[in-house]
């Protein structure tokens, strides 16, 4: 019982039940709070990449876009449900970054990089000019967001702000607690062993391009669910969402959390950034200048991320 | 069918934005081997190379801005160096690819509270406005001009690194830096040059794209991305693998638009997927200290 009440899963849980109602005090609002556990959910999934496999992508956008186009193709060509929306956002993104995946696996360090950000780049490039299917420059707009129906249970809409925030909140602890399980898993030390020494892991013999292939598959996955998310939150979705720009936000966000030295470094990051992007946002047009000066201050004073400075001033005091 | 006229004029075009991309993605590969970043802010300078030459262009005129501004860019891409990557070294490369995404983001945001949000025409020299018969075709005498310009600097930019005590040891910095400082020469002396150096290079393109290309905020990520598709089909820090990849991408390009008008800048990242599956590490590439 001890063990449970110090469980950090229980206090974020408490806090997040809340936080729609503490939204007004930054002058937020509900819908605010459903997009902070959005991309905190994709930055939590991103960083199973970074930190645990120590694979730097630069190309993650593209599966957070793809994920949100598959969820509006469904509604649109196929069925309005909900499950079968989020299922082929996840599954959309599991093949294509499957296939990227596999031809990057044996690739590390700049050229992992450069190579993940050619091939969102191509992605990009066809979500924007493939007018008939994903409408171009313009984007898919004006889809529904559907009601929750649960087997024997009458089904919920959510339409309302606060309804969808809650939903959202239960995919998310869902999604935090299966990352949570497979970093401290088997699987997960064979990921972290592939950060320290890649060549050991091998030597020990693991087949190291098989798990940076499944991790970095995985991490494709969540960010495609995210991206599901974010499209039932906004009802559209446009190319931008791919842009390469959005890849390097979702580095630095889960950088400046602390992603590289805690697990819910990526968490606080994408809260802090989605809070900042809005308030900047809602006195200056400017505001990617501020945030590009936050960026470069957070790399250049605390490259270890905010829970990394708190560890650090603990240890020293 | 495109007609075997459709087909040279394209390949002219495409040979000209090839000698471009080369220009740009030269000083690129040049900072990616030898200071060990991957340089996001390097389309950002190229477009202040052609904002410094949209504002000089109509006082000093086209010829000066040619010369002032990469010396501007230069400076810039120096204080950038001196202030801020400088701490990165001896640090994960992430570090540094993340403070000139930040560094990027800012400066363009700059350049669109400074000049507008909106594209600005900038006039070729009177001389070379127009086109030119070439006996078959017209062509614009402003793009054989930047071929001209692009094919000179590519040629001093080689004199340089083969012909010259310097560019011999920024040749071999980019192949392993450790073992050119191990040799006794002043590292940081050579990173804060190559940057300056590769700035410039950038600030050079950026002039002479501007009649070319509309001069607009967004219009550094328009160069960035070729540069990165050229370091991966030439090898990062060879200077005849950027030369062949960007002539590659130009040509692929301008060949591919056709076909496949809508879908023409898609070929270079097919391609440069395609050759890495079989040359690793691009077609000139070496082995380098930046794949641990």
């Amino acid at each position: 019982m001890k063990r449970f009440l110090r469980h950090p899963f229980l206090w974020m849980f408490l806090f997040f039940l809340i936080m729609p109602y503490l939204m007004p005090l930054i002058k937020g609002y509900t819908a605010l709070a459903s997009e902070i556990l959005i991309y905190a959910m994709f930055a939590l999934g991103f960083n199973l990449l970074l930190s645990y496999t120590g694979l730097a992508s630069f190309g993650h956008a593209a599966f957070f876009g793809i994920g949100a186009y598959a969820m509006a193709l469904t509604q649109l060509k196929w069925s309005e449900n909900l499950w079968l929306g989020l299922l082929m956002g996840m599954v959309s993104a599991g093949v294509f970054s499957g296939i990227v995946g596999a031809l990057i696996c044996r690739k590390r360090g700049i050229y992992l990089s450069l190579l993940t950000l050619a091939f969102s780049q191509m992605f990009f490039l066809v979500a924007f000019r493939w007018d008939e299917v994903t409408g171009g420059e313009t984007g898919l707009t004006g889809l529904t967001r559907p009601p929750l129906a649960l087997p024997g249970l009458p089904a919920v809409s959510l339409k309302g702000p606060m309804a969808f925030y809650f939903f959202t909140l239960a995919v998310f602890m869902i999604v935090m607690i299966l990352i949570w399980r497979l970093v401290h898993s088997p699987f997960g030390s064979v990921l972290q062993s592939i950060k320290q020494n890649e060549m050991r892991a091998k030597y020990v013999g693991y087949n190291t391009a098989f798990y940076k292939w499944m991790s970095f598959t995985i991490s494709g996955v969540v960010s495609g669910l995210a991206g599901a998310m974010f499209l039932l939150q906004h009802g559209a979705v446009f190319p931008t969402y791919m842009n390469w720009t959005e890849s390097g936000n979702v580095v630095m966000v889960t950088i400046m959390g602390g992603g590289l030295i805690n697990f819910f470094g990526p968490i606080l990051g994408g809260g802090i950034f989605v809070i900042l992007q809005n308030a900047i946002g809602a006195f200056t047009e400017h505001w990617l200048l501020i945030l590009g000066m936050i960026f470069i201050a957070i790399i250049m004073l605390i490259p270890e991320g905010i829970l990394g400075l708190l560890k650090r001033t603990k240890a020293s005091a | 069918m495109p007609s075997a006229i459709d087909f040279l004029s394209q390949g002219i075009n495409g040979i000209v934005l090839g000698l471009l991309l080369s220009t740009i993605a030269i000083g690129f590969t040049l900072m990616l081997g030898v200071v060990g970043v991957i340089n996001f802010a390097h389309g950002v300078l190229f477009a202040l190379g052609a904002y410094f030459a949209l504002t000089m262009r109509n006082t000093l005129g086209f010829w000066a801005a040619l010369v002032i501004s990469p010396l501007m860019v230069g400076l810039v891409g120096i204080i950038i160096e001196r202030l801020a990557v400088r701490r990165m070294y001896g640090k994960d490369a992430l570090f540094c690819l993340l403070l000139t995404f930040g560094i990027a983001m800012s400066v363009e945001e700059l350049i669109r509270m400074i000049w507008g949000k909106l594209g600005h025409s900038m006039a070729a020299p009177l001389l070379f406005s127009g086109s030119i018969d070439l006996g078959f075709m017209l062509y614009s005498k402003y793009r054989l001009l930047l071929a001209v310009i692009c094919g000179l600097i590519l040629f001093l930019v080689w004199i340089f690194l083969e012909k010259t005590s310097y560019g011999a040891i920024v040749k071999a910095g980019a192949q392993d830096s450790e073992m050119v400082a191990v040799l006794g020469n002043n590292i940081n002396r050579l990173r804060t040059f190559v940057f300056g150096f590769g700035s410039a290079l950038a600030g050079i393109a950026g002039v002479i794209a501007g009649p070319l290309w509309t001069v607009r905020p967004g219009m550094g990520n328009d160069a960035i991305m070729p540069a990165f598709v050229i370091v991966v089909l030439g090898g990062i820090g060879s200077f005849w693998g950027t030369l062949i990849g960007g002539l590659a991408v130009g040509l692929s390009v301008s060949l591919a638009v056709m076909f496949f008008p809508r879908m023409s800048d898609l070929v270079m990242y097919i391609l440069a997927a395609a050759v890495l599956l079989f040359w690793p590490r691009g077609i000139m590439g070496e082995k380098s200290l930046l794949e641990e």
